[in-house]
């Protein structure tokens, strides 16, 4: 089973904790897996690219047209990273918008990409958990069963990775991440 | 036996492999992508309840001669880490080590930046290896670069002569699961010969992560059955397999980076490819999509081979979507923005020699113009104040430097400037820590690496120390002062003491003080009383303000937003920069 992974989002936003939770979800599950961060040079607010292989690769690298899901925790960065998702492929956007612009929904269309809307910070507002979206991306995407990221293995890597006191509430906003991609299936 | 694994970044599996191997001594200054390694070593020394001793040191200079003190006449299995251009001021000591006969074993890892992402230049270690005759080794991966590193500081050890390791950023930060042993325990089988494929048409030769990319390329284009993939893992001194191999192929493509070590050291130029014939970028990054371009090309017309043609509706898609563009920037309320804004505010069209270190950066508010090497900034500001001097012209030349680059590399440099009459104001803009590379404690944090209190150093009484007499300390966040007394620092260069003057702008990275409380200066006003002139933009490049074209306001973003409050000085509306205004002195003009 392979699977090659873009999460994109911007620094301080935790792209890079959802890729290690997919990672290390991964291994828990048997899989080999590697992941390469990009985050160039400013801290916080610039762009950062994840990139997550799993299966039996030699290199944590994903080419143009080559991942099979793109996460985008930020949707400038989903337009900036669209390349890297291939014929059939599967993107889930972080956004408050009910549609993309019509030439995008088209190409989405015409490359046979799946995509879903979800609105992770309007979900981790709701339970003031501003930093948190990315669990309701992850939530959202745990509720395609891909592979091994299914819910439990989800939810059980990220009770190993998120402190104590942050978790019931990370674990909330993951719920109704999974429940709001599976309400519009 | 079930083998404990855990997933870590190929810097701490290299800091494993060391560990294991029976490390005693490792010391390192942080340099991106070289930084977590000594954590690294720190982290597995306490987990296995190992006597390590470990050290942050002011340079690379000193972290190698620690490390080769310690190994050469102390017997230690010792090690120093460094990024590739730190290894530059290393060089020195480094050229004679390497014909030490050592008494223990010492290895040095020097972390490569293709592309460049965070150096000032592109760099291949490999090549001052191979001009040298040190040992040099090039892991493709994480797992292998803690196997490399454990047989490195063996092999160093039994040899008596020190071992390079090479990594690049791409295998230092690539994350993947790794197997740990027991000190002294590692199964170590070094993967080095050819990978996949004997006797094609084509051989590739690869190192690094390139080879790792190149097989990966090879599996998608479907091309296993056209190549013979061979792959280098010691560098220096090449194997006598690979002259073989190159002899026994037809053609070969060489691909590594960053420089052409591998190609150079094969020469038999009528049969290889690589970047003397162009085959090969000649600089940058080797990304996923230049190898599969490069294997489409070459291997064209094979039949099993599906060569890459991109699909350009995507882009034609999104030409008309605007992008926010999120160049590399100082983060909101950094201290740093500050000082900068007041340096460009009074004298928009001086002379700013810069350092290295997040206020590179500055270069995006107009503030910065050079970045040259770690403690450049002092010393180029030297050279032009005698340039415009000779002339008998007094301008203003601010230069500015970090706490950590200071200590790194300023401390002959304003010596230099205080016996040789120089004068120029340096702003050393003092945030508390080494930022850029991951919050490292500098020498006046008065901590080490394992949490200890030291004695901490202050910048200002080496300053003092150095001679320098003009010397204040401000707050950046508070603009007014620190305008004012950069105006009079300038005051007094025009006296007769004929010294440099230093203005400390001390004020903790946000990323410190975390959680802290911040000022209450939310911008509200900024937004409200907006008259749409953009002066905050250039000045600030703040990265949660941003212009809504339909309002023909500026937005802030309320998520990033850090309520420092320093874009109502940038603000031509607001009273606050209403009251800078008489602050401004002509210049100039600035020759562009």
């Amino acid at each position: 089973m392979k699977h090659e992974i873009v999460c994109a989002g911007i620094g301080g936003r935790g792209v890079l904790l959802a890729s290690t939770i997919l990672i290390e979800a991964a291994i828990k599950s048997g899989l080999k897996a590697m992941a390469s961060d990009e985050y160039g040079m400013s801290q916080r607010g610039g762009s950062v690219v994840s990139l997550v292989k799993v299966g039996d690769y030699a290199s944590p690298f994903i080419g143009r047209e080559r991942g099979d899901i793109l996460l985008a925790f930020e949707e400038s960065e989903f337009y900036k990273t669209l390349t890297f998702l291939k014929r059939g492929g599967l993107a889930l956007v972080n956004t408050r918008a009910a549609a993309l612009g019509p030439s995008v929904e088209a190409v989405l269309k015409e490359r046979r990409i799946a995509h879903r809307l979800i609105d992770a910070d309007g979900i981790a507002r709701d339970e003031e958990m501003f930093q948190s979206a990315n669990m309701a991306l992850l939530g959202a995407f745990a509720s395609f069963g891909i592979g091994p990221f299914r819910r439990e293995v989800l939810e059980a890597t990220i009770r190993a990775r998120v402190p104590e006191k942050f978790l019931a509430k990370n674990l909330a906003v993951f719920g109704k991440g999974y429940k709001a991609a599976e309400s519009k299936t | 036996m079930d083998i404990e694994r855990e997933v870590v970044i190929g810097n701490q599996a290299m800091a494993r492999g060391l560990v294991e191997a029976g490390l005693e001594i490792a010391a390192a200054y942080p340099g991106t992508p070289s930084s977590e390694i000594l954590p690294g070593v720190v982290y597995f020394k306490n987990r296995e309840g190992l006597k390590i001793h470990t050290e942050w040191s002011s340079n690379e200079l000193c972290a190698f001669e620690v490390a080769f003190g310690a190994a050469a006449y102390g017997g230690a299995r010792a090690a120093c880490f460094m990024k590739q251009v730190g290894l530059n001021v290393a060089f020195p000591a480094l050229l004679k080590a390497r014909e030490k006969a050592l008494e223990g074993g010492l290895v040095i890892v020097s972390c490569d930046d293709p592309g460049p992402q965070s150096s000032q230049t592109e760099q291949d270690t490999r090549l001052l290896a191979a001009l040298y005759g040190i040992p040099v080794f090039d892991p493709a991966s994480p797992e292998e670069a803690a196997d490399v590193a454990y047989h490195a500081l063996n092999w160093s050890f039994k040899n008596k002569v020190p071992v390079i390791i090479r990594s690049t950023h791409r295998v230092s930060h690539a994350r993947q699961s790794i197997d740990l042993y027991k000190p002294g325990a590692r199964n170590v089988t070094l993967r080095e010969g050819v990978c996949a494929g004997q006797g094609r048409e084509l051989g590739i030769v690869a190192s690094g992560m390139s080879y790792s990319l190149v097989s990966d390329v090879i599996e998608e284009l479907g091309a296993a059955d056209d190549v013979s993939l061979y792959k280098v893992l010691r560098v220096y001194p090449p194997s006598e397999d690979l002259s073989e191999f190159v002899e026994s192929m037809e053609k070969v493509l060489v691909v590594e980076e960053t420089d052409m070590v591998i190609e150079s050291l094969i020469g038999m130029r009528h049969k290889v490819m690589g970047r003397a014939d162009g085959t090969v970028p000649s600089s940058g990054e080797i990304t996923y999509d230049i190898v599969r371009d490069m294997l489409s090309r070459i291997l064209q017309g094979r039949d099993k081979v599906k060569p890459f043609i991109p699909d350009r509706s995507i882009e034609a898609a999104l030409s008309d979507i605007a992008v926010t563009p999120r160049p590399p920037k100082l983060c909101p309320g950094c201290p740093h923005r500050a000082a900068f804004f007041a340096m460009q505010h009074i004298w928009p069209d001086a002379i700013f020699p810069g350092d290295i270190g997040c206020y590179t950066l500055g270069i995006s508010q107009g503030s910065v113009d050079t970045c040259l090497d770690m403690g450049a900034g002092v010393t180029l500001a030297e050279g032009f104040y005698d340039a415009f001097y000779q002339d008998g012209k007094l301008v203003p030349i601010l230069a500015s430097v970090g706490d950590s680059t200071f200590l790194h590399a300023c401390l002959a440099p304003l010596y230099d400037a205080v016996r040789n009459r120089k004068r120029f104001i340096l702003v050393v803009m003092d945030n508390s820590t080494t930022a850029m590379t991951g919050m490292q404690p500098t020498p006046q944090t008065g901590v080490t690496i394992d949490g200890v209190a030291t004695r901490g150093v202050a910048i200002e009484n080496i300053a003092a120390g150095l001679g320098v007499k003009y010397l204040k300390i401000v707050d950046p966040y508070d603009v007014p002062l620190t305008i004012k007394t950069l105006r009079d620092a300038f005051q007094y260069l025009q006296g007769d003491d004929m010294l440099p003057a230093v203005v400390i702008t001390r004020r903790e990275c946000l990323l410190l003080s975390k959680g802290k409380e911040q000022n209450a200066a939310y911008p509200v006003r900024l937004v409200e009383g907006c008259i749409g002139c953009k002066s905050c933009f250039g000045t600030l490049d703040c990265p949660a303000i941003s212009f809504d074209a339909g309002a023909k306001k500026i937005r802030i973003d309320d998520s990033i937003c850090t309520n420092c409050g320093i874009c109502y000085y940038a603000c031509p509306v607001q009273p606050e920069g209403k009251n800078l205004k008489q602050y401004k002195e002509p210049g100039r003009a600035k020759q562009k």
